[in-house]
């Protein structure tokens, strides 16, 4: 034991000794680096500022004149609503608050007045169905194909990944009279319509192709000795799979979740066909793009309080799972 | 009592013959639902759009069309078009066969050759289904219209879908199809007794690929050369020229010299052949000669398309040209940059990487107010500094380089409108983070100690990335430009939130067609159709010659 607190202090010491010595000149070639990679950032990073700035906005005026800073931050302005609350109460009976109707006024109005809040649940309900469906039914395949031995595996694994080859615009349309027909079809049997409703808007993602490619590369890695060790304690492939091959995989089936929640809250062409005039099921990127194409036609500040309401989930799982992410994405890109 | 019968119910089970049978009984049912679904809205869609495009189809199914609605979209090179997809079915088909053929000589296995006739039994019977299928699809999508007016019921419907299977051509169909299936069943049995020989199933796949691509070729070829009749008897009886049969041989000889051009380039530059010049001779003047015939047989070809398609794909191709290769480099360079030894490398990935995964809707929102025709916008404050006059941006159609040099400049050399220019630049800032990352990938993929090598033989940091560096980086390089072609060929969420009327012409692409075509209050989902399989020709066309031209030159290590 002293004798690592011993090295421990001698390696302490190297450091600070190390720190002493003099500063090495600057190596222009890597200030020249980071000024590129900098300058790459803040291009990057320049829209959401913008973004922000502008969700902050009094009004659509503010924008179109070109002001840069957000207008409902600066302390005077925030004085002058609270000498004046009335004008900026956005709803009618309910006492003025600083937070909520001046300097978040933009989002309270968006929430409240254009239901995004409505519109968010609705995002957050579909893409929970979408996710947990495409979990139920893409593992159990991926696991069939990597781990069990059975007849026509091989075809029925080629056929399955042409899906990927096949551009979206030409399924677009029959997957659209596919669903008409059998909304027809479940309203008059079990009297749920899958049109501009939940079905029609998620049982078409419940599986993918690249999910199940994902979750085999992953699932054919784990040792046989652990399916031999389980099938002489007498388990069985489903008991397998559920003890021990998804405990295993939390690493792929994240990123596979994380995956499918992107494709769900982004999906527009979809949406926009099968939700076209309801809105019990409109998710958030449908309603958006309505919102600033008919509604909020000229209230930039609204537009963009909407818009980083939609951003803000995305970044927040962005940031919470972004090892996943650029994993997910190297295993796509790798060749096979 | 109990415990004792399931004992002897799992008893066979647990056999090898029970348990292989238990095993691919486990097997389907965990495919199950997976499998329906991609085979529902992802494999059967693609036969199922090229059926309605043969059709008149508004809100219902209709009459039988034929390719009408793809000369509506692209004129004669229609014909043209599918002439080729057949001739390249049966090519594939007849290889396929005679790859077969030679695999069994050289295996000596020429007792093989006779699965033949079981997979062409397969093949009509597989033929026979998918014609009854269609045809009862036919009636079932009419469904909806019969019960229009009545109430909603349960037996009405359940009634109107037995009526559909008893059609008298889906019966006639049906009876065609049992009788061949029966068939097939039969052979199949006999071949599995009798015929014990090795790699069955193997050759057996191979010849059923073979024929179905034959029996393809053989549909899509009597179709097309009936159209092609129809075409030509309808326009003698007009009293007009129909150059068809003249169109169709002179584009497909100009594609195919292109074609032999490339191909006697690529094997001149390998070879290192004695006779370079006089081959390279040969290249230009096929080159020349093929160019030369592309450009007089196919304008007049389109004479007849709609405009729209026209203008689509001439919109598309500006978009790929202009952001394809500029994301590209920009992200190589990124990625050459991040890769040096520098701090922070995570937070620049994951700053890069955030356009990307936003929202499309969102961002393409604030790009629009960003790039908005306001003096007080921020692009419009920008090029302000540099002394330039207020642009309209997303409202101008006009191309950049008539901007730049004024209006003498001839419209097909004007390049892109400006507002499908900041389409555009709205793509590269999406991608570019993007490719930063493949290319990342792949540069960590790259082992370290070539580098040491070759700056032992004093190499410099330019020859270094110029010789090294971007060989060895060249399958990512060519999966991001596959990858990112094909992405702006299907882009629709940016263009349809950043069009603006009067700039519509400028930035409308295929896929904003193909969804007013079916959002209109009269849809036209047979044009639609039409549309999306063109551009999906197209695509094809283009990784064919991606894979032709630069897949050649990827260097896997």
């Amino acid at each position: 034991m002293a004798n690592i607190n011993q090295s421990m202090a001698q390696v302490k010491s190297e450091k600070s000794a190390k720190a002493v010595t003099p500063r090495r000149p600057i190596k222009w070639g890597q200030v020249a680096i980071y000024i590129v990679l900098g300058g790459g950032a803040i291009l990057a990073l320049l829209p959401f500022i913008w973004m922000i700035n502008w969700s902050f906005m009094v009004s659509d005026a503010d924008i179109t004149v070109g002001k840069f800073v957000p207008t409902r931050l600066m302390p005077d302005n925030i004085r002058a609503a609270q000498a004046n609350p009335e004008a900026y109460i956005t709803q009618e009976g309910r006492d003025f608050n600083v937070l909520r109707d001046y300097i978040f006024g933009n989002y309270t109005t968006v929430w409240e007045q254009a239901e995004f809040g409505k519109f968010m649940w609705n995002s957050a309900r579909l893409t929970a169905i979408t996710v947990s469906g495409l979990l139920l039914f893409c593992i159990p395949a991926a696991y069939a194909f990597a781990r069990m031995d059975f007849y026509g595996r091989n075809v029925l694994f080629a056929i399955m990944l042409t899906t990927l080859m096949i551009p979206h615009i030409v399924t677009l349309i029959p997957n659209f009279l596919t669903v008409i027909w059998i909304s027809r079809l479940s309203d008059t049997l079990i009297g749920l319509p899958w049109m501009a409703n939940w079905p029609g808007l998620t049982v078409p993602f419940m599986a993918s192709a690249f999910s199940i490619f994902l979750l085999r590369q992953f699932f054919s890695q784990i040792p046989v000795d652990l399916w031999d060790a389980a099938r002489i304690d007498g388990a069985n492939h489903i008991q397998f799979l559920i003890r021990v091959v998804i405990p295993l995989s939390r690493a792929p089936i994240m990123t596979v979740v994380t995956f499918a929640f992107i494709g769900s809250w982004n999906s527009l062409l979809w949406p926009l066909l099968i939700t076209p005039a309801s809105e019990t099921w409109m998710p958030i990127a449908a309603a958006l793009t309505n919102f600033v194409q008919t509604e909020a036609g000229d209230e930039f500040h609204w537009q963009m309080a909407g818009s980083v309401i939609m951003v803000l989930p995305i970044l927040v799982l962005y940031f919470v799972t972004q090892k996943q992410f650029t994993e997910g994405i190297y295993s796509g890109s790798v060749k096979s | 009592m109990a415990t004792i019968t399931q004992k002897s119910k799992l008893g066979w089970f647990e056999s090898k013959r029970g348990r292989r049978v238990l095993e691919n009984l486990t097997a389907y049912m965990f495919l199950a639902p997976a499998s329906l679904i991609i085979f529902t809205f992802g494999i059967f869609p693609v036969a199922f759009a090229f059926f309605i495009s043969l059709h008149r189809w508004r809100r219902f199914p209709d009459e039988f069309r034929g390719l009408d609605s793809y000369v509506e979209a692209i004129g004669n090179l229609a014909f043209v078009l599918f002439f080729w997809i057949a001739l390249i079915a049966a090519v594939f088909g007849l290889y396929t066969l005679w790859k077969m053929y030679k695999q069994t000589g050289e295996d000596n296995n020429q007792k093989a050759l006779a699965l033949i006739i079981p997979s062409i039994a397969v093949a009509s019977a597989l033929f026979a289904f998918a014609s009854w299928f269609f045809r009862l699809l036919f009636f079932i999508f009419l469904i909806p219209r019969r019960l229009q007016g009545q109430e909603k019921s349960t037996s009405i419907f359940v009634q109107e879908l037995i009526s559909s299977f008893q059609a008298e051509n889906v019966v006639a169909a049906a009876s065609i199809m049992g009788l061949l299936v029966i068939l097939a069943v039969v052979i199949l049995i006999i071949t599995g007794r009798f015929l014990k020989i090795p790699q069955r199933l193997h050759y057996f796949v191979i010849a059923l690929r073979g024929f179905v691509a034959l029996g393809i070729s053989f549909f899509l070829m009597r179709l097309t050369l009936s159209e092609i009749q129809i075409a030509i008897d309808e326009a003698r009886a007009a009293a007009e020229s129909a150059p068809i049969w003249s169109q169709i041989i002179f584009i497909s000889l100009g594609a195919a010299l292109i074609f032999f051009a490339m191909w006697l380039w690529n094997r001149t530059v390998h070879d290192h052949a004695d006779n370079q010049p006089v081959m390279k001779l040969f290249v230009v003047v096929a080159a020349i000669i093929g160019a030369v015939l592309l450009i007089m047989y196919v304008p007049p070809s389109l004479a007849d398309a709609e405009d729209d398609v026209l203008k689509g794909f001439k919109v598309v191709t500006l978009y790929a040209l202009f952001s394809v290769p500029i994301t590209l480099a920009l992200g190589l360079s990124l990625a050459v940059l991040l890769y040096q030894k520098i701090q922070a490398k995570s937070f620049f990935r994951v700053v890069y990487f955030m356009p990307y995964i936003t929202p499309f809707v969102a961002t393409s929102v604030v790009f629009s107010l960003l790039f908005s025709h306001r003096t007080g916008s921020p692009a419009n404050q920008f090029i302000n500094i540099f002394g330039l006059e207020p642009q309209r941006w997303l409202l101008e159609p006009k191309g950049i380089v008539q901007l730049v040099l004024g209006d003498g400049v001839p419209s097909f050399l004007s390049g892109p409108g400006l507002a499908l220019f900041v389409i555009i630049m709205y793509s590269i800032w999406t991608y570019a983070g993007y490719s930063t990352v493949i290319f990342l990938a792949g540069l960590g993929n790259i082992p370290t100690d070539v580098y040491e090598a070759a700056r032992i033989d004093g190499a410099n940091a330019w020859q270094q990335f110029r010789h090294m560096t971007l060989p060895l980086l060249s399958p990512t390089t060519f999966f991001l430009l596959l990858i990112s072609t094909i992405g702006t060929f299907q882009a629709f969420t940016q263009i349809f939130l950043m069009r603006r009327a009067g700039a519509y012409d400028a930035v409308d692409t295929i896929n904003i067609y193909i969804y007013q075509e079916i959002t209109t209050g009269r849809p036209d989902y047979a044009f639609g159709s039409a549309m999306a399989f063109v551009l999906f020709s197209v695509i094809l066309i283009l990784t064919f010659i991606q894979n032709r031209m630069v897949g050649r030159k990827v260097f896997y290590g």
